[in-house]
């Protein structure tokens, strides 16, 4: 064996530095939101107040947890580019429940969400349809569904519950905050603790060999639609108690951004590399450079065409770093 | 064309200079030195043969000459000038045509828009079909086959004709150089009549050609000198002339007897019991035994349908007809998690795409269908790093760090991954399909060790291999399967690699028995398909997607 191996030392070294990528990736990009900061608290007086920290941290956290469901699915490999058409969907479901109460209506959501993932899954896993194609079709029906439901007008909600779930303060921070930051937990303790987790993971790596070592590959390609639709469900809950009402047209462009902010995480498209940690710092930096913008006062149209670059750029420098 | 006329192919103006030379390359993987100091020349007008065994650097010798592989060090140089190595395009612009086995083709594309892709004919900014589709007719007639419509879909061609449309593709460029990657491998006898007088055509047109061949009779038909690689060296360089068993002897070498261990010295009740399996197009009426403490052969041609029954042994696909029990109890057709529940455990035929989560940690892949033994409400990851570190220490895979990339393994220890992965889950029975292909001789002798300690436990073992020698050297009971059905079984301790192969081609057992381990046995082995075997399955397509 030893006369063959032109150094066995070397081995061992390489796979040990490369180990420590992905964590050293996490921390860089933790290092960029800091900078990020930094330059935002000495660029403009408004960005380090309680207040406009507050606001950046709730405007995170619907978008946050549809990133996490998002994560999942792009973990296995797939695509889900229907969570905001699930979005504006869920939250009309609930608005027309508003007589019976809050917690209908949070449960409808939630069920809502739950029934459109399982569409998404089915379509995929029974109906051998590739997620790009099966949830293009959902972004389609499931807006057509919100407005068909609502009748194109939104619908005022007033809900104890749910105003409370999307405004009410807790230590001084708004609920949706503690929301994400209880639904970014769990799905960082499912993906990296359970035996569940691991196969989201293999399915994505490698499926034939998830599938020679007894992983219903089928089953967890469902069950991460099936999350990301939940995780839709629990968003719509937050933004309609945020707004005080259910919009058919809300959540428009959210799967890019959730994407966007997954990938920039660190989340591979071809499924196998992502985590949670990642995809939460990719929601902060988006969010927080908007939130710059905003004080700066730069041009709608023109943050648009930021966004794009700054994407390229992440990608383009994970790249780098992976190679070297 | 009969073999009789043979000789006559053979090209008669070989030039005096070489076109090609390969000068002193090296080329290492982790773990391998697939080329060590190789020296290769090619003239002009001569059919230049390259052989070894598998593993010997044939593959990387070509992708070193067509660029798709840059050497550690040396060079290749063509009329004397090196070509920039690693850059497949530059080895094309320059003359160098390279036929794959697996052919190259855009599947879906037309035979015409194949053969021109990428140097289409173009006129005022758009194609000129009609110059491309003749000149892709020029070319079939040109090889004889006139009856190739430049219109048809590639997909749709036989395995004969496609490859055919890679060499009309190949030779549109203006080779100087074609490479040719066991181009008989997929072809039947008179196919390869058509294929062999072509390219003694081609030669005699000045074409340099390098032709990779596991089937002798072939060197003596068509060659001019032949070349053996033997552990990435030239260990041979001379007229083609040489008889069958001279150039054996120069490919196999050294015998490696002691390289595997004992066979069983008594064998169990029966744990694996397979009666009847079938599966339409691949496979018909299987049945086979594997007993406590034995291990069992399945030797066959490439396409005789091995993979295909193990992997439905194991549940990944479901048969049509058959039973599977293991230790008397019947395992749920085509499921792999009752497989695995009922102690099968399959190591398969290409470790990197399907048995590792290559970007994964040894811990993971090792602990992947285990997971529920580390859960206690939650993953237990120490639990779980602790137990794959025993397996892989206990395999003495190097390294047994359990946080090293599978990625960064050499093929040797990637397989110990696998099979610490089921030693860990718990098996009866372990399936293991070409567990040593593209492994090295001391990485293999361990491979042994270890499957064979397995049995040596109580343990029962089924190893699909296309290496006779392997086969013979190591099992207890070797079955012999062709075309899909289970055609006799030989006793290792007495079997020859020429008894096996005869059956696998299709002898009786008494004739296979009878037969003597001749020279162009050994190498013929399974990648060689035999020319007058017709198969009665439909042979899948050998194009793959373009990249």
């Amino acid at each position: 064996m030893t006369a063959l191996l032109d150094s066995p030392e070397a081995a061992p070294a390489d796979a040990s530095a490369r180990r420590r990528l992905p964590h050293l990736s996490s921390y860089s990009l933790a290092g960029v939101l800091l900078l990020l900061c930094v330059i935002a608290t000495a660029s403009s007086d408004a960005f380090l107040t309680r207040d406009n920290l507050t606001n950046v941290l709730t405007q995170s956290s619907v978008i946050g947890i549809l990133t996490v469901g998002m994560t999942y699915v792009i973990l296995t490999g797939g695509i889900d580019l229907s969570v905001g058409s699930m979005l504006a969907a869920c939250s009309i479901y609930m608005g027309l429940q508003h007589s019976s109460g809050g917690v209908v209506m949070l449960l409808a959501s939630l069920f809502g969400g739950i029934v459109l993932g399982a569409v998404n899954g089915l379509a995929i896993t029974w109906g051998r349809v590739v997620p790009f194609i099966a949830t293009l079709a959902m972004f389609s029906s499931a807006r057509g569904l919100a407005l068909y439901m609502s009748d194109n007008t939104p619908i005022t909600v007033s809900s104890s519950l749910i105003d409370d779930l999307g405004t009410k303060r807790v230590l001084g921070l708004p609920m949706p905050i503690y929301v994400f930051v209880v639904v970014a937990v769990v799905a960082w303790v499912v993906l990296n603790r359970t035996a569940f987790g691991r196969h989201v993971v293999a399915v994505g790596g490698n499926a034939e060999a998830a599938r020679a070592s007894g992983i219903r590959v089928e089953r967890v390609q469902f069950a991460v639609y099936v999350i990301s639709g939940l995780c839709v469900g629990i968003g719509a809950v937050l933004l309609t108690g945020r707004l005080g009402s259910a919009s058919p047209v809300t959540g428009s462009g959210y799967e890019l951004d959730a994407i966007a902010a997954a990938v920039i995480g660190g989340a591979a498209l071809n499924g196998g590399k992502g985590g949670i940690g990642g995809s939460v710092l990719g929601v902060l930096l988006f969010q927080v450079i908007f939130n710059l913008f905003n004080l700066l006062d730069v041009n709608t149209n023109l943050q648009n065409i930021l966004k794009g670059v700054i994407i390229l750029a992440a990608v383009v420098l994970q790249r780098r770093t992976r190679k070297a | 064309m009969s073999s009789s006329a043979a000789p006559a192919l053979r090209p008669a103006h070989v030039a005096e200079g070489p076109v090609l030379t390969v000068a002193g390359v090296t080329k290492s993987y982790p773990g391998v030195r697939a080329l060590d100091g190789v020296d290769f020349e090619v003239r002009a007008g001569e059919v230049h043969c390259l052989l070894g065994q598998n593993g010997a650097g044939k593959s990387t010798l070509i992708k070193v000459i067509s660029g798709l592989v840059a050497p550690d060090t040396g060079a290749v140089l063509l009329r004397g000038e090196p070509l920039a190595p690693g850059n497949p395009v530059d080895s094309l612009r320059r003359g160098i045509a390279t036929i794959y086995q697996e052919l190259d083709l855009v599947p879906s594309m037309k035979a015409y828009e194949n053969v021109a892709l990428g140097h289409e004919t173009k006129g005022g900014g758009l194609l000129r079909r009609d110059a491309d589709i003749a000149r892709a007719r020029e070319l079939f007639t040109q090889f004889g086959h006139a009856e190739i419509d430049p219109h048809a879909v590639v997909a749709d061609l036989s395995p004969a004709k496609q490859q055919m449309v890679s060499m009309a593709r190949a030779l549109s460029h203006d080779a100087s150089v074609l490479v040719l990657d066991e181009p008989s491998a997929i072809l039947d006898g008179e196919e390869v009549d058509t294929l062999l007088a072509l390219v003694a055509r081609l030669a005699e047109q000045g074409v340099a050609i390098v032709y990779i061949t596991h089937r002798l009779d072939e060197v003596a038909r068509i060659g001019s000198r032949v070349t053996v690689l033997k552990n990435g060296q030239t260990v041979y360089e001379g007229p083609a002339d040489s008889s069958p068993a001279d150039l054996v002897e120069k490919m196999v070498g050294k015998a490696v007897t002691d390289v595997f261990p004992p066979r069983a010295a008594g064998v169990g009740d029966p744990i694996l019991e397979v009666s009847g399996l079938s599966r339409a197009g691949e496979f018909d009426d299987v049945s086979l035994t594997v007993r406590a403490g034995e291990l069992v052969g399945v030797a066959g041609l490439v396409g005789a349908g091995r993979t295909e029954i193990v992997r439905c042994v194991y549940g990944l696909t479901k048969p049509a007809a058959g039973s599977v029990t293991m230790a008397g109890k019947p395992v749920r057709p085509g499921s792999v998690r009752h497989a695995l529940a009922a102690g099968l455990a399959l190591a398969p035929e290409e470790r990197k795409s399907q048995g590792l989560v290559l970007d994964w940690e040894l811990d993971k892949n090792v602990s992947l269908p285990s997971l529920k033994r580390f859960t206690r409400g939650l993953l237990r990851p120490r639990l779980e790093r602790a137990a794959a570190e025993e397996q892989l220490r206990r395999l003495d895979t190097r390294p047994a760090d359990p946080s090293a990339l599978a990625r960064t393994l050499s093929g040797g220890n990637q397989q110990k991954v696998v099979l610490a992965r089921w030693l860990l889950h718990g098996c009866k029975v372990m399936l293991l399909d070409e567990p040593t292909r593209g492994i090295d001789v001391e990485a293999r002798s361990e491979i042994y060790r270890q499957i064979r300690a397995f049995t040596q436990n109580g343990g029962g073992a089924l190893v699909v291999s296309s290496d006779l020698p392997e086969l013979v050297g190591l099992c207890d009971r070797i079955v012999v399967v062709r075309e899909g059905r289970v055609v006799g079984e030989v006793a290792g301790a007495t079997a020859t690699e020429a008894a096996v192969l005869a059956l696998a081609l299709g002898a009786s057992l008494d004739e296979a028995l009878a037969a003597e381990p001749t020279a162009s046995d050994l190498v013929t082995e399974a990648a060689g398909e035999p020319a007058p075997a017709k198969r009665a399955r439909p042979r899948k397509t050998p194009v793959r997607k373009a990249p």
